[in-house]
Formats: structure tokens, sequence, C-alpha cells
């Protein structure tokens, strides 16, 4: 595990985590985070058989674009490579988001609710690829998904900021860009964070029922969890998303309100 | 080990059907012909709705309870798993406006039997004697036509037959103990307790929560797996599913799930409802006679029913002639203060719901704002807590891996705060329409000068808890939590909808049981009041009998408290009573 993948270009190179003591980049791993050898899908033995199927199907089938163009599906694989990249892993690691996202959006499954400035959800992405389309052209003369990886991260970190300057005015007055951004976070991290080979990542015990939690306090870990052995990274030279930047609730209106239902 | 794995292949896998892990039912369940008149039909079958039918059948009433969702089998459909889970929550298209928009789904809508209990905490605080009168207190808000002490008992069967756990001395408003023992700390509880501790604030660790910590009957204690809100797959998290529905449906009771009910007849000649119409889980449009409705389906379905079914005579929705319908909707501020720390916490174990503090509840004339908060903790999961550092601290890119790389060393607090109510937060009918060519419910929010001062002050208050217990980094979400309101009781039928007894002022055999009907909400899981309302409702219903389907009197005397109709094995066994 954790050996670096070969084969890799200059780009890829470019796009990964640094080591910050030597500044070379990180190998990719078949595992990043802090708990080596830790393994949630090891464990599913001692899973109820709905959760066992319901997990490795989700491991197992990636389901086809059926929702976005083709065109678009490369756009949006270029915009989930910034909002929740993975160069840190191997390639057979990579956790699938975008089929996740178009599956939804193809099903017409909802959070249960629309924002009454928003567009439906579907019809957000589209006005999203046209704006940040419209960026690139107007900042850049050329089409997104051809510019660098820094450029593309910088584009991003506009919107995340909602500061676009008047690239896309047009498009933005049609939908509040602070949540048309939330809409894109939220729907990235549930297909990553759904994914067992984030839980190893996040060091997540996963489900366990019926065989329980013993260790509560304390962060403590179950025989079967293991300890946290951190290391230290950087972000890829280029990226602009590892600083705390101002939280986005600082705007008007709260992007997301209790999506996770908490309490 | 060989035991357990062969126990984990075992449930479902025989077509039993399982409520948690070892209690099973029995099906067919007794079936009503459609054009037989029953007593009650119970519009929504969740946290009211399913103690209703079990009070109302348990004293030999026909009833039937029509579900839009599924009738759970716990072993087959539920899954450790939040992006598995959706299927529990309301996520049927809502539009949500306003300056402050809630959202809803997942955080507040439950759908299918159990409804909101399902997919609840669990968190049992009651109300406190002051939420009764916060008007005549405070100025703000609105009296209850009831006070504390009428439903203390309900208060009280209600925490045997789900039952609760925590402390045997709960300090807060009329203090009082639980009949089982507290639940042992997780991270995020102990956190809690030691940044209370630090600043002198009294903090109850353990509960009150509906969740088992011994084994009782056919119900397993807790495994502190932490899917609480993804739905008990144990079975020691109560929901009406596994409390009070079998009940129910031993008595006689009927459930009909994935039925939406389009409409409730009226029959203006005699100013009483007759029935409803439903879409079955087949698409057909089917109807079904009644000697009186109750609808239960909560803040946002309820007002919507009532509004869909406007009328000759109610052209502005039924039993609206108070304009009242839809308008003082609640939802509690629900901040996430979130807090690093060092050392791991491993927040995912332990019920989210196992210590709070109502030290700040009671209006404190040094503030210059009426009403308060409690400060909870909360357990979000991977998912959950990676939207909420989106929102709190604007993580994305590899800042949000890095973020959820360092999960196991947040804690999280929930700030409970009391929104006061307001006619414009209301429920009202948007142009577009759903599945069943329903107009969808278009909800309006949007917070005032007191609740804005109230949540500023109690987020305040949540972080320095947090700094207290020694997090390094403390950052917060703005959310909501929990609906209430929106079809209100009060004395004056001008300014609310149903009466002390949940019956509508305008329609004398149309009534409203759930959460809609509270007038002010104060900063308590809203759950356990639900029940207890519920179960006051069917003791007034079963001691009128008759009268209720042969007369439009209107008898305001109360009923009395009948223990006796609880669930089997749950009234009077083993209870501390400290207070």
């Amino acid at each position: 595990m954790n050996s670096p993948h070969e084969n890799c270009d200059a780009d890829s190179l470019d796009r990964r985590p640094l080591d910050p003591n030597s500044g070379q980049p990180l190998p990719e791993r078949e595992q990043p985070g802090y708990y080596p050898g830790f393994s949630t899908l090891s464990q599913q033995r001692y899973w109820d058989a709905a959760t066992r199927r319901k997990v490795l199907e989700r491991v197992h089938e990636t389901p086809p674009i059926r929702f976005f163009t083709p065109e678009e599906a490369r756009m949006m694989e270029a915009i989930a490579a910034h909002v929740l990249p993975q160069d840190d892993r191997v390639p057979a690691r990579r956790i699938p988001i975008v089929p996740r996202i178009d599956e939804r959006l193809h099903k017409g499954r909802t959070a249960g609710y629309r924002f009454a400035k928003m567009p439906p959800d579907g019809d957000a992405y589209r006005l999203g690829f046209q704006a940040i389309e419209l960026m690139a052209q107007k900042n850049h003369a050329r089409a997104f998904i051809e510019l660098t990886w820094g450029k593309q991260d910088a584009i991003l970190k506009t919107i995340h900021d909602a500061k676009p300057g008047d690239g896309a005015a047009e498009v933005w007055e049609k939908m509040p860009i602070h949540r048309y951004w939330a809409l894109v976070v939220q729907d990235c991290v549930e297909a990553y964070y759904s994914h067992p080979w984030a839980w190893d990542e996040i060091g997540f015990g996963g489900p366990a029922y019926p065989r329980a939690y013993m260790r509560l306090e304390h962060g403590e870990p179950e025989p079967w969890e293991v300890e946290e052995q951190r290391y230290a990274w950087e972000a890829p030279p280029d990226a602009v998303s590892d600083s705390k930047g101002p939280a986005i609730a600082a705007h008007g209106e709260h992007p997301s309100q209790g999506q996770g239902g908490t309490h | 080990m060989s035991a357990i794995v062969d126990s984990i292949e075992g449930p479902g896998a025989d077509h039993v059907h399982y409520l948690g892990s070892m209690q099973t039912i029995e099906f067919p369940m007794k079936r009503y012909e459609e054009n037989e008149e029953i007593d009650y039909v119970v519009v929504g079958v969740g946290a009211a709705g399913g103690v209703l039918l079990q009070r109302l059948s348990r004293a030999g009433f026909k009833v039937v309870g029509i579900e839009a969702g599924p009738f759970w089998d716990t072993e087959r459909d539920w899954v450790s798993d939040e992006a598995g889970s959706h299927q529990l929550y309301w996520e049927d298209m809502r539009v949500t406006g306003g300056k402050n928009p809630l959202a809803l789904g997942a955080n507040n809508c439950g759908k299918g039997v159990g409804g909101g209990s399902v997919h609840w905490a669990a968190f049992t605080p009651r109300f406190h004697p002051s939420d009764f009168e916060v008007y005549s207190r405070d100025g703000v808000g609105a009296d209850w036509p009831i006070s504390y002490w009428d439903l203390k008992p309900y208060y009280q069967l209600l925490e045997l037959e789900m039952p609760v756990a925590g402390p045997a001395w709960y300090p807060w408003g009329d203090p009082h103990g639980y009949p089982f023992g507290p639940h042992p700390m997780g991270g995020v509880g102990n956190t809690l307790i030691r940044g209370c501790t630090n600043l002198g604030i009294p903090v109850s660790a353990g509960g009150p929560v509906a969740i088992l910590s011994g084994s009782r009957g056919d119900r397993p204690h807790c495994i502190y797996r932490g899917f609480c809100i993804q739905g008990c797959k144990v079975g020691a998290k109560a929901s009406t599913l596994i409390t009070h529905v079998p009940d129910a449906l031993a008595n006689g009771a009927e459930i009909r799930d994935r039925c939406m009910v389009s409409r409730i007849h009226h029959d203006k000649k005699i100013n009483r409802v007759t029935g409803v119409s439903y879409i079955d889980s087949e698409g057909c449009g089917r109807f079904q006679k009644a000697k009186a409705v109750i609808v239960s389906g909560y803040a946002i379905e309820t007002p919507r029913l009532l509004l869909n079914s406007a009328c000759d005579g109610y052209e502005n929705g039924l039993a609206n002639s108070s304009d009242t319908v839809g308008r003082y909707l609640m939802a509690q501020a629900g901040n996430v203060i979130a807090g690093r720390f060092d050392e791991p916490v491993r927040m995912y174990k332990a019920p989210p719901a196992h210590a709070l503090t109502e030290e700040f509840y009671e209006t404190d004339p040094k503030r210059d704002f009426a009403r308060g908060f409690a400060i909870q903790t909360v357990g979000p999961l991977p998912i959950a807590f990676a939207k909420q550092m989106m929102a709190a601290r604007g993580s994305w890119g590899w800042g949000m891996r890095r973020t959820m790389m360092d999960y196991n060393h947040w804690s999280a607090f929930g700030l409970l705060g009391e929104i006061l109510p307001w006619p414009e937060n209301r429920v009202t009918l948007a142009e577009e329409k759903d599945q069943f060519g329903l107009r969808v419910a278009h909800v309006n929010f949007e917070l005032h000068e007191n609740d804005k001062m109230l949540i500023e002050f109690g987020r305040n208050k949540v972080e320095q808890v947090m700094h207290a217990a020694g997090a390094e980094e403390v950052v917060q979400e703005a959310r909501y939590a929990h609906l209430v309101g929106a079809a209100r009781m009060g004395k004056d039928p001008a300014t609310s909808v149903v009466d002390c007894f949940g019956r509508t002022h305008d329609i004398a055999n149309l009534f409203v049981c759930d959460g809609s009907i509270l007038p002010t909400q104060g900063s308590a899981n809203p759950g356990l009041t639900i029940q207890a309302l519920a179960a006051r409702t069917a003791d007034y219903l079963i001691s009128q009998g008759e009268i209720i389907f042969n007369s439009d009197r209107r008898d305001m005397t109360p009923a009395p408290v009948r223990p006796e109709l609880s669930p089997p094995g749950t009234h009077g066994v083993g209870v501390p009573r400290f207070a």
C-alpha cells in the first residue's frame, strides 16, 4: 500500500500534494490520510446484509452518464477535480464523483426543497457550466477545460468567494452564486464521503450494526480500528483551495442550513 | 464469532417484517372496506399519528392511518449509511424562500410510518412551565390554551412508553427524573461536560434521550453506532413505528402506506368533513369515508393539505376562516458550533444526542431579548460534517480534504434557540405541482430582531463553551432545526386554527394533531411534546365518544388521564422518581 504510482506524467506531478520537507510531490497512495492499514470494507462481514449490499454496490457499480451531455460531463469532471481533488490517490482508487451527481439529476432526486431564487438543480448545473465557460473565455480567451490547473482553480475560487467579477454577470443574475457553489460542493462531498475508501482516509468507523462500538471515550479506537499516524503535506503549488478562506456564511444568506440534519 | 455472523444474515432473509433487530410484526392487518364508514381517519402516521392510532384503536374505535411513505421493515429497508438513507426524509419538492430560507428535507421532515420519529436524534426534554405563558410573561409570542400542568401527566406517560433514558434528577423547568439510566459518555458529550464545567454551567449527561440504555422486552439496548438519524436498525431508539404502531395494529387499526392524501372532503350543508381522497400506492385515486378526520402531517404538509382542500365555504383553505392556517411557522435556531481538539474525539460514536444544558433556557432580564436557548451535543457523520465545514469554514478542494482528514479531531455542539412565532413566517401554496398534480408548499421564513439577538448571544455562548473545553479552533454554521406551528392552537378562533384539544374552530369533526398546533416552541426538541399532545387529544376524543360523530357540541371539559391505554408493559414499570 501507499506505494508510488508509476507512469505519471509531468502534469499529474504538478497536481500532487507536496512533502513540505523536500518540496517534492508526494507519491500517490492507495489510501491517503492518517490511518494506514485501516479498512472499513475488511469489516463487512460484521455489517447487516442491507448495509453491505448498499455499500458494495457503491464500490463496484458506477452509474452511466445519462443527464449530462458528453461535453457537460467533461466540464463537470474538470470542476469536480478542483472541488474534490484526488491527485494524491492512485488512479484505481479514485472515487467517482460526476456519475453520482449525474445519477441524482437523471433520477430527479432533490434534497426535498428548492430555494425560491434557484432554478431546479439540473438547470442550475447547466447555468453554472455556462457561467464558468464565459469566465474562462473572458479572462483567458480559452475554454475552461483547456486552461491550466492553476487558472481553473483561480476561476472556481472567485465563485467560492462569490466575487466572479463581470465575466458572467448575466448568468449570475439568474441564480445566487453562493447557492450554486453550495450545491456543487455538497453534491461532490456527498459522493466522496459516502465511499468506504474515504471513510478509511478519515478514520471513520463506518457501519457498526450489529457489532456495535465499545470504546466511546477519548477517541480511542476499537480493536479493529487503528491509531492515527499523521504526516505533513502541502497542497500543490497552484492550488488556491487550501487556505482558510472567509466562511461562506458571512454572505447575507446562509448557503447551507442543516443539510446534514444533525439536530 | 460465527454466531454473530450467522445472526447478521438472519433478520430480513426470512420474509419476517422486522421493527428493530428483535421485534417482528404479523401481517396482514385489519382491512376496512373503502365504502365502510370508519370512526377516525388519521392523515400521517408519524410522531403524533402513531400515538393517536394506538390510543384510539385500543379504546375500540375503527381507525385508519394513511401514510405517504412506506411501512418500513427496518432490517430490509434501513442501512447504516448516510447517503443510503435519503428515503427516510420528505424529499418531494418544496420551495423555500424569504429573507432567511429554511432548509427542509433531511433536516426536519420524515416520510414513512413513524414519520420524523424515525430520523430524530431523540432528545426528549420537556417544555418548561414558562413555555406555556410566553406572552403573559414577556409580551412576545403567544400563550398556550393549556398549561404545563395539563400536559405533565402525558409527559410522564410518554417518557415511560418510549422510554426515556436520562439522569435521575433533571434540574431545569419542572425538575423530574427518568425511568432508564443515563447513557455512557462519548467524545462529544465529554467535551460539552468539560466546557460547561470549566465555566460553572450545570450540564445533563446521558440524556434525556428516547434511546434504551438497557434492554427491555423485544428491544435491545443502544450499541452506540451513531446512525440515529439514519433510522435505528437496532430498535433501541424510540420511534412510533416500534413503540406504538405494533399495538395499534394488534388492536385493529389499519395503516395504508404509500398513500398520499390529496383532499379532505367537506359537506357545506352540515359544515362537517366526510372523509379524504388519496392516491394509493398503485397510483389509483381512492376515497375513505370517516366520521371524523385528524390531520397529523406536520408543520408543512398539514397546512398544505388544508390549503389544498379549499372548497365552497372555505375558499382560503379548509378551517382557515382565521387566515391563520400556514402562519406562525417556527424553526429553532440550530447553529452548529464545531471545535477542533488536539486529541482525537471520534464523534461518530455514541448517539448524537447525549448531553445538554438548559441553563440559558428562560428569559433573563440581564439580556436584551426574550426567551433563551439550550446547548446540545450533535454528532455529524462525515457527509453532514463536510457540508457543515463548507459553510462554517469555507472548505473546498484540498482544504476540504485536509479538514476531513481531521474529522476525528472535531467535536460539535448544537445551539437550540427559541425563535418566536411571526404571522408572515408561513406555508402557502406554490404554483408548481408535485407528482400527484398537487400544488407544493412554499415556505417563507425571516428572522426578527429578538430572534437575531438571541441567536447571536447563544452562538457566542456555545463558542465560549467549546473554547472552555479546550478547542483550539472554533467555527460555526448558521442553520435551523425542527419545524412547528402553522396551524396553531388557541382560545380565540380569530387568531388560531384549533382549540386546546386539536379540534379546528371552524369544523367540529376536523382535528389537527401534530407539531403544527404548537403556539410557541421553547428551546426543547419538540418530539416528546408532540406525542404527549397526541395522547392528550386521544383521551379527549375517547371521553367524548359518539358526541364527536353526532354533534357539533364543543365540550371543553378536560378528559381524565388514561394510563391503561399505554402500550402493554410500559406503564408504572420501575420508575425512579425523585421529583
